[in-house]
């Protein structure tokens, strides 16, 4: 619970730095928040912390997409603060630490956790908004007959 | 009702709603629709093609295929402000149901170019309890977090300062990180107890090239091909200066302690 509030914290606040609409903060920062749960809910089931960043982009694009239809905004504005808690930071700085003090293949392997992680967070924004994008195509399609 | 305009007008409205964009930090399939939109709002068949560091639209009147007008705008400094991205997406969506007149429209724009934006005070505030919320998230402990909200304060604004002196990014992300580096393990030094990891990790938090990735990922899947690679390759660029300036404050702790 304690980190849900964090990563809620976490969202919100670089939304202000992104100086964002004051009434889409709050649910900017939801956004991050249910994507960190999700993050630590799929690391608990199934323990590979890829597959949870996976799972994790997937949520938070979803969100993002959704509130954007809903509040009529672009989902930028959603998905840029909401997808900071779950980048990869704390294993690009190991992957520096181990390579500062010598440890090459420790650093090789972070270095590919790291990496990883990137693409799963891509790979889920990319399914979600793929699924989006083609759901407004149908929309407009229907609409124009 | 439809006012009848000069193409060269017309350009003018939707090269500067593309420029405000641009600048803002949008997608590039966002600023293209955008200028198509508006242009077709006031009857005018339109090409336009933009990159992250440029835009070019050619524009010619249906009615009078002689008046044809070419303008070219250079973006050279681009920040984020997702705000205005909001704002010019409203603009363009209120002119399909009522257009507007060149003034009113200039105005308008000009006025959200000009729009508000958070205080300085407010923003120092935010990066430090982003700060803060990170060194927690990343197992540190309230006394670690609160020192962290405080260097990511002191980061913050050295960013802002470096910002309005024109400095380049990736210059002022090598000096944020490398303070940010410099500060967490000489405080680590001092009070033993505390976790240096996670004051750093939370500290260099702010830096992170969200926007860049997010968008190149975007682009891509839009197929602007160019402006994605360029935008993966800026992340990758400002990715590697944190990392470089980081790995420069560790070596030369390790040194000098």
């Amino acid at each position: 619970m304690k980190e849900v509030m964090l990563a809620f914290l976490g969202s919100y606040c670089p939304a202000i730095l992104f100086n964002i609409e004051r009434k889409n903060l709050v649910w900017a920062g939801l956004c991050g928040a249910a994507g960190w749960t999700a993050y630590k809910l799929v690391i608990d089931l199934s323990g590979s912390g890829i597959f949870a960043v996976f799972i994790a982009a997937l949520v938070i694009s979803f969100l993002s997409e959704f509130m954007a239809k809903i509040f009529k905004t672009p989902a930028t504005v959603f998905y840029i603060p909401s997808l900071f808690p779950i980048v990869p930071g704390i294993s690009a700085y190991y992957t520096v630490l181990n390579i500062i003090n010598g440890k090459i293949t420790e650093a090789a392997y972070v270095g590919l956790e790291t990496v990883a992680s990137a693409g799963a967070i891509a790979f889920g924004i990319l399914v979600m908004t793929t699924i989006f994008k083609y759901i407004n195509t149908r929309a407009m399609y229907k609409k124009g007959q | 009702m439809v006012i009848k305009m000069e193409v060269k007008e017309v350009l003018n409205i939707a090269l500067l709603s593309g420029e405000i964009l641009l600048t803002s930090g949008s997608e590039i399939y966002r600023v293209e629709d955008t200028i198509e939109r508006i242009c077709s709002v006031y009857g005018i068949k339109c090409e336009s093609f933009v990159t992250p560091t440029g835009i070019f639209i050619s524009g010619l009147a249906v009615n009078n295929p002689s008046e044809s007008v070419s303008l070219i705008r250079r973006i050279r400094n681009r920040t984020i402000n997702l705000h205005n991205i909001e704002l010019i997406n409203t603009f363009s969506r209120d002119l399909q149901n009522s257009t507007l007149s060149y003034d009113e429209a200039m105005k308008k724009l000009k006025s959200i170019e000009a729009g508000p934006y958070f205080s300085f005070a407010r923003r120092l505030g935010a990066a430090g309890v982003t700060s803060f919320a990170y060194a927690i998230l990343f197992k540190g402990s309230l006394f670690d977090g609160l020192l962290t909200g405080v260097i990511g304060m002191l980061i913050y604004s050295i960013l802002e300062k470096m910002k309005n002196a024109d400095i380049s990014q990736y210059f002022r992300n090598f000096i944020c990180s490398f303070t940010a580096g410099v500060m967490s393990v000489f405080i680590g030094s001092l009070i033993s107890s505390l976790n240096v990891n996670s004051i750093l990790v939370g500290s260099i938090m702010i830096l992170v090239p969200g926007l860049a990735i997010t968008n190149g990922i975007r682009d891509a899947l839009h197929g602007d091909i160019l402006s994605s690679q360029a935008r993966i390759a800026e992340a990758l660029l400002i990715v590697t200066t944190i990392g470089v300036g980081v790995g420069a404050a560790l070596l030369l702790m390790k040194y000098w302690m």
